[in-house]
């Protein structure tokens, strides 16, 4: 009895050393990888770029899209090598972080207003006000004349608007948080800017980008806020809306980048750029940070790869709905990756 | 019921007495029948749903790019099973010795562990989580920058849900063993740890390997402890000290997101972990087989 016994010790033993003894032969491969974390919003390119940049040359990346608040928070832990985020660190945020930081701009995206109405395909136009209004409780049903009147001939259904937001700290809520609060003075002092926020009208929350098309997917009459490539990719219908110049423009690659060209970069190169006055920008547009630090054992690998990222990486940006970052913002990235690295 | 059934004279009061008793025991099926319907209802469900989804690619790839079809679940599998195995190295040698001593000591002390052991069995797993991210990830995050997430982390949170649970049931199965077997080894001459080692730890195998097997089927489903230890990984790993993927967590962020692919591979993954639990369980009913105590 003893020995059937300790044959079974064995054999679990022999199962826990031989998972144990695989290390030497993976360490080459694996040892050198790079742990990223955050931002959802550029996870369709990121997973792209984990899944080329070994095939280029590169070391493993392990990117888990857990919300930008999350990323940055993992980052100020030195639980990561680099966070993805929307929104840059805020003051807080950076004092917590103790060294110091770089914002490298990996991407332009566009935050689309998605929504799923029986019947109505993608285009509806939205103005600000109308966003606006939406996320405030102000207009409830979707055959509201403040929608209609935008959108001759299209027949809207006299159901009540279900409002879909993020749930956890988010990037993607901190772009488009900060354009309705810069077009809409009643949100700015009810409800304001933030990765988080408390949603006046209540509704449902999702986990990620993932989470609020997964809703808008499920739930009939509802609208959200989701990165496009999301909405793209599943086949959610997405809004036209109503920029600074007054045209109404579908969110895409070129209205992201043209949104872009219309403002200039800081030399912190953390510019928020909703509510652009270019004429066929889409204004609820940002750039998405791959965030890391200065200094620091892994910091010329983390730099290699931000630098591979925005300029071959670029490559793959329009199939994936983004934008690539302007010429002028890639030199510069170019001269912040070369000169901090010269200074170290 | 056997009770109420036996032939007493009919009277008013018995007659009562017999109703109720039925009532109750309808009641008592009744349960039985819908906790068995629920069961039955999960896992058809998943069976049916889920088992188009399987491929030998669901075996072999890990996961794309999103956006892109495919993609399998090799990593989450790997890393379930590594998981598990540091997890078992960790909570069942403390589990099952912390067992013997609460039964075959009876002090204050030993009492005393009994009371923390069934509070430590009512922790949230997700703080369990968070013990491991304090005591293991944190501390490797100021001596290593970004190396900090592991599958050690992962198994430690795992291993330390699992020793309550472990410690509790070796317990109650020692409890049975009769006393008159411990008495006999040690009137032949057989010291405290040779009768416990030689006589009692053997004839309770049987119930000590369930304890076990209810302790690795909880931790193998477990997701939340690991959000924040094992963190998951996009490359194939298995490496301790690295980040690695796990089923549960592919199933929380695949079942979420709105990639139909996606969805596939989450109620793959259901499957593949409920066939991991059975055929655990099978194997070592087998080991095991013909000396049973329960």
């Amino acid at each position: 009895m003893l020995k059937r016994l300790s044959l079974l010790c064995a054999i679990v033993i022999a199962g826990c050393t031989s998972g144990k003894s695989n290390n030497p032969d993976s360490t080459a491969a694996a040892s050198a990888g790079l742990t990223g974390a955050g931002s959802t919003f550029i996870n369709p390119i990121m997973t792209h770029w984990a899944s080329e940049y070994p095939k280029d040359g590169g070391i493993s990346i392990n990117y888990q899209s857990v919300g930008s608040g999350a990323g940055i928070n993992n980052l100020i832990d030195h639980t990561v090598d680099f966070a993805g985020s929307d929104a840059p660190m805020n003051a807080d945020e950076l004092a917590r972080a103790k060294a110091p930081v770089i914002h490298v701009p990996a991407v332009i995206g566009a935050v689309c207003v998605g929504y799923n109405v029986n019947g109505v395909s993608t285009g509806l136009k939205l103005s600000s006000q109308v966003i606006a209004d939406i996320f405030l409780g102000k207009i409830q049903y979707w055959n509201d004349k403040a929608i209609a009147s935008a959108n001759a001939g299209v027949k809207l259904p006299h159901e009540k608007i279900f409002t879909a937001h993020r749930s956890d700290g988010s990037g993607t809520t901190a772009i488009f948080t900060d354009y309705l609060s810069k077009v809409s003075p009643e949100w700015k002092s009810k409800v304001g800017q933030g990765k988080t926020v408390s949603w006046p009208e209540g509704g449902l929350g999702g986990k990620g980008n993932a989470g609020v098309a997964e809703i808008l997917k499920q739930h009939a009459n509802s609208i959200g806020y989701v990165e496009l490539a999301y909405a793209a990719q599943n086949n959610i219908a997405y809004a036209s809306v109503q920029n600074a110049a007054g045209n109404f423009v579908a969110p895409s690659s070129e209205s992201a980048a043209a949104a872009a060209e219309a403002f200039p970069m800081p030399d912190n190169m953390t510019a928020m750029i909703t509510n652009t006055s270019a004429a066929q920008g889409y204004p609820i547009t940002g750039f998405t940070w791959l965030i890391t630090y200065k200094d620091g054992p892994k910091a010329d690998a983390v730099k290699k790869f931000i630098a591979w990222a925005t300029t071959k990486g670029q490559a793959d940006c329009k199939a994936l709905y983004y934008a690539p970052i302007p010429q002028s913002v890639a030199a510069a990235v170019a001269a912040q990756l070369g000169t901090s690295s010269a200074a170290k | 019921m056997t009770i109420a059934e036996s032939s007493f004279r009919s009277t008013g009061r018995s007659r009562f007495r017999r109703s109720l008793s039925a009532f109750m025991a309808g009641l008592s099926i009744a349960a039985a029948i819908i906790a068995c319907v629920a069961l039955l209802s999960v896992l058809v469900y998943i069976v049916i749903n889920g088992i188009g989804s399987i491929s030998l690619s669901t075996f072999t790839e890990g996961p794309v790019p999103q956006g892109q079809p495919g993609g399998g679940l090799r990593n989450g599998i790997v890393g379930t099973l590594i998981l598990m195995s540091i997890g078992s190295v960790i909570g069942l040698p403390i589990g099952i010795l912390g067992g013997v001593y609460q039964l075959e000591t009876n002090t204050t002390f030993s009492r005393t562990l009994r009371f923390f052991t069934d509070v430590l069995n009512s922790i949230p797993s997700i703080v369990m989580g968070l013990f491991a991210y304090l005591i293991v990830v944190l501390p490797v995050a100021a001596f290593s920058p970004g190396h900090a997430f592991s599958a050690f982390a992962g198994g430690v949170a795992l291993g330390f849900l699992m020793i309550p649970t472990v410690m509790r049931t070796t317990e109650e199965i020692l409890r049975l063993v009769p006393t008159t077997l411990r008495d006999a080894s040690l009137a032949l001459g057989a010291s405290r740890w040779r009768t416990t080692w030689s006589v009692v730890l053997p004839a309770a195998r049987g119930g000590i390997v369930t304890g076990v097997l209810l302790a690795l089927a909880r931790i193998a489903g477990e997701t939340a402890p690991l959000l924040f230890t094992a963190f998951g990984n996009l490359d194939f790993n298995v490496r301790l000290d690295h980040p690695i993927d796990a089923l549960p967590l592919n199933i929380f962020n695949y079942a979420t997101s709105p990639y139909e692919n996606l969805h596939h591979l989450a109620l793959a993954g259901a499957i593949i972990l409920l066939a991991i639990i059975l055929i655990l369980s099978l194997a070592a009913r087998y080991a095991l087989r013909g000396q049973t105590m329960e």
